[in-house]
């Protein structure tokens, strides 16, 4: 059945029904991402207390996990703007059953991501230094600075992220204040009747409405693609060899759209089963999203291998070393330093192509894209290899920059670790408790996209 | 709030609605539509309204532009700090400032200025009581709405009764 064929008032019922008396395997899948979650904040308060020299963060390897976990998370927060924006603009109808969602992480993940630059300057009660205010001295930032240009495009890209997700919530919120009124809940009536901000879907209304969801689509389809890049600019405005290359804007906002689609997918597809929304989230939605992630795929893998030709064809002596140094380690002339072993670069080296680049091949195939448990798993495992990518990234071409009196190594500390795998805990958390509180999906796109009710069956 | 006299009525069929509002738009009067989600329908039978949002996202997006230029621009000049010779006012780190309040500063203006001009339409064309407390716009159902003095009521009561209306009420408040 596709979505065509459902009546306005079953995907009303059929919607709202998700937002129902959870189940208790609920609770127990929130206490697991709380505990993670407890985690999370116990290392940011031991990381903040004792300060930063408790990470394994030290000369010459000044950006560790936190700033891999920072490009990371604002990777995933791509995928739900692209998905609302440019696939709204591009009239694709099966982008209706999975914005919500994808919306809803982007916003999440912005969130998590935010936390780890504030985090990183070690004194994050003075994060505000990087906000350009009158202070006494009238000291301004450096707006030459790539890290206020950060400041600047990740803070957008959070406002109009929010903004874009109230905005589409208002009319289904609306649609669960009538639902209440309709079933006699009279508290959770007047609670939805602020936050629907008085929605009653007059022309006027959807008339306004609707050319401000089109001219938020328009700017937030540049600012998505800005918001990587300028992100890639904090590393390829560095003369570090690996860094300053003019690829990595387009390469990262390509991996930025892999890992998000892939953690979209992530997401939806188990709450796909538990609830029950083949009839929304069909066979054809999941195989158009593995498209994108081929697609994208391809483009990681062409900038993997573009990478390791140009610094070849540069001739540069330190571009050849690092691209050398990163799969294999130390070159042979340069053991004097005892430094042979295969390290954690190396592992995340193999690790992101293997994610990447092998792992979605299968994709290419009907049956695959057609298997859901074969899409998790390969949508995991990208998951995977795209922090392995943004690590070896970052933490790579510190460790052997021009000297080899300033070369080092690093290894993350259990603080570091804790504060890691809390963050997917912070940001599991979030989309739990959204999950059961506002519609994950979007009822009122999803009726806009169903054959309206016809007395006179004329088409369709 | 205005105060409302006239006809509302639920629909649950689309064609039938927008039958309706082409006959009341050819009665002389512009009715108002309820809808559980937009459809280029009842804009057509509307006949096609159109709204000035965009152009107050322009003002907005120009003014976020000139201040992400500017402020930089300012700053860089108020407190000067010659680095190797570059230029204090550098105009291509200072685009993206510019291109990112341009970006806030439409968002921020779009969302204000929706909210200004829906609530606007709401003080210009009241809705009655009785459509307010109608739980179904929301979900399955369309509603007209016409406003009338009330000698014209019956005529327009009617009208919608003709063109298959679920319920019509009649309301002076």
């Amino acid at each position: 059945m596709s979505e065509k064929t459902l009546t306005y008032e079953q995907i009303n019922d059929e919607l709202l029904g998700m937002l129902e008396r959870p189940h208790p395997s609920y609770f127990l899948l929130l206490l697991g991402f709380l505990l993670a979650l407890g985690l999370f904040v116990l290392s940011l308060a031991i990381q903040i207390d004792v300060g930063i020299g408790y990470s394994g963060i030290s000369h010459p390897i000044g950006w560790g996990v936190y700033i891999t976990n920072f490009v990371f998370w604002i990777g995933i927060g791509h995928a739900g703007t692209l998905i609302s924006a440019v696939f709204y603009l591009t009239r694709a109808p099966w982008r209706t059953a999975i914005y919500r969602g994808a919306e809803a992480m982007t916003v999440f993940a912005v969130m998590t991501a935010g936390l780890f630059p504030l985090l990183h300057t070690g004194r994050p009660w003075l994060a505000y230094w990087l906000i350009p205010y009158p202070n006494q001295r009238m000291l301004w930032v450096n707006f030459k600075s790539p890290l206020v240009w950060d400041v600047f495009a990740v803070s957008t890209y959070l406002t109009v992220s929010v903004l874009f997700f109230m905005i589409g919530l208002i009319p289904d919120i609306a649609i669960m204040r009538d639902d209440a009124i309709l079933k006699g809940k009279k508290l959770k009536a007047l609670i939805f009747t602020p936050l629907s901000f008085f929605w009653r879907g007059t022309n006027h209304q959807w008339l306004h409405y609707m050319r401000a969801y089109l001219i938020y689509a328009a700017i937030a389809t540049p600012l998505v693609f800005s918001v990587h890049s300028i992100v890639s600019w904090d590393f390829a405005m560095a003369t570090l060899p690996g860094w300053h290359t003019t690829i990595f804007a387009p390469y990262f906002v390509a991996g930025a759209i892999f890992s998000g689609l892939a953690m979209v997918m992530t997401v939806l597809i188990p709450m796909r089963v538990v609830f029950g929304l083949e009839k929304y989230i069909t066979d054809h939605v999941v195989q158009s999203v593995c498209r994108v992630i081929l697609f994208t795929s391809i483009i990681v893998g062409y900038a993997y291998f573009s990478e390791f030709f140009i610094g070849w064809y540069s001739g540069d002596v330190f571009e050849r070393s690092i691209f050398y140094f990163r799969p294999f380690g130390a070159m042979k002339e340069w053991t004097l330093l005892g430094d042979q072993s295969i390290g954690f670069p190396q592992v995340a080296f193999f690790l992101m192509v293997f994610c990447n680049v092998i792992a979605p091949i299968p994709l290419w195939r009907w049956k695959i894209r057609n298997n859901i448990m074969a899409v998790w798993i390969i949508c995991g495992l990208i998951n995977v290899g795209m922090w392995f990518e943004r690590f070896n990234i970052v933490g790579s071409s510190l460790q052997r920059d021009f000297l080899p009196s300033a070369w080092g190594s690093y290894w993350p500390t259990i603080i570091e670790f804790g504060i890691t795998v809390g963050s997917f805990g912070f940001f599991f958390t979030l989309f739990t408790l959204f999950s059961k509180s506002l519609p994950a999906m979007a009822i009122m796109e999803m009726k806009e996209s169903a054959h309206p009710p016809m007395r006179k069956e004329t088409h369709g | 709030m205005g105060k409302f006299s006239g006809v509302w009525a639920s629909f649950e069929y689309l064609d039938e609605t927008t039958e309706a509002i082409e006959k009341i738009r050819k009665q002389g009067k512009q009715p108002q539509v309820l809808s559980p989600c937009p459809r280029h329908e009842i804009d057509h039978a509307l006949g096609e309204p159109q709204t000035r949002l965009p152009f107050i996202s322009l003002i907005f997006g120009g003014l976020g532009c000139l201040t992400g230029y500017s402020f930089p621009a300012w700053t860089a000049s108020d407190w000067v700090l010659p680095v190797s010779g570059k230029p204090i006012v550098a105009i291509p780190p200072f685009t993206i400032i510019g291109f990112e309040l341009t970006i806030l500063f439409t968002a921020i203006f779009t969302l204000a200025g929706m909210i200004g001009l829906i609530v606007i339409d709401t003080f210009r064309n009241p809705l009655p009581k009785g459509a307010k407390k109608y739980p179904r716009f929301q979900r399955d159902r369309f509603g007209v709405v016409v406003s009338c003095e009330p000698s014209q009521t019956k005529e327009f009561e009617e009208l919608l009764k003709a063109h298959g209306a679920e319920e019509v009420h009649v309301e002076n408040s």
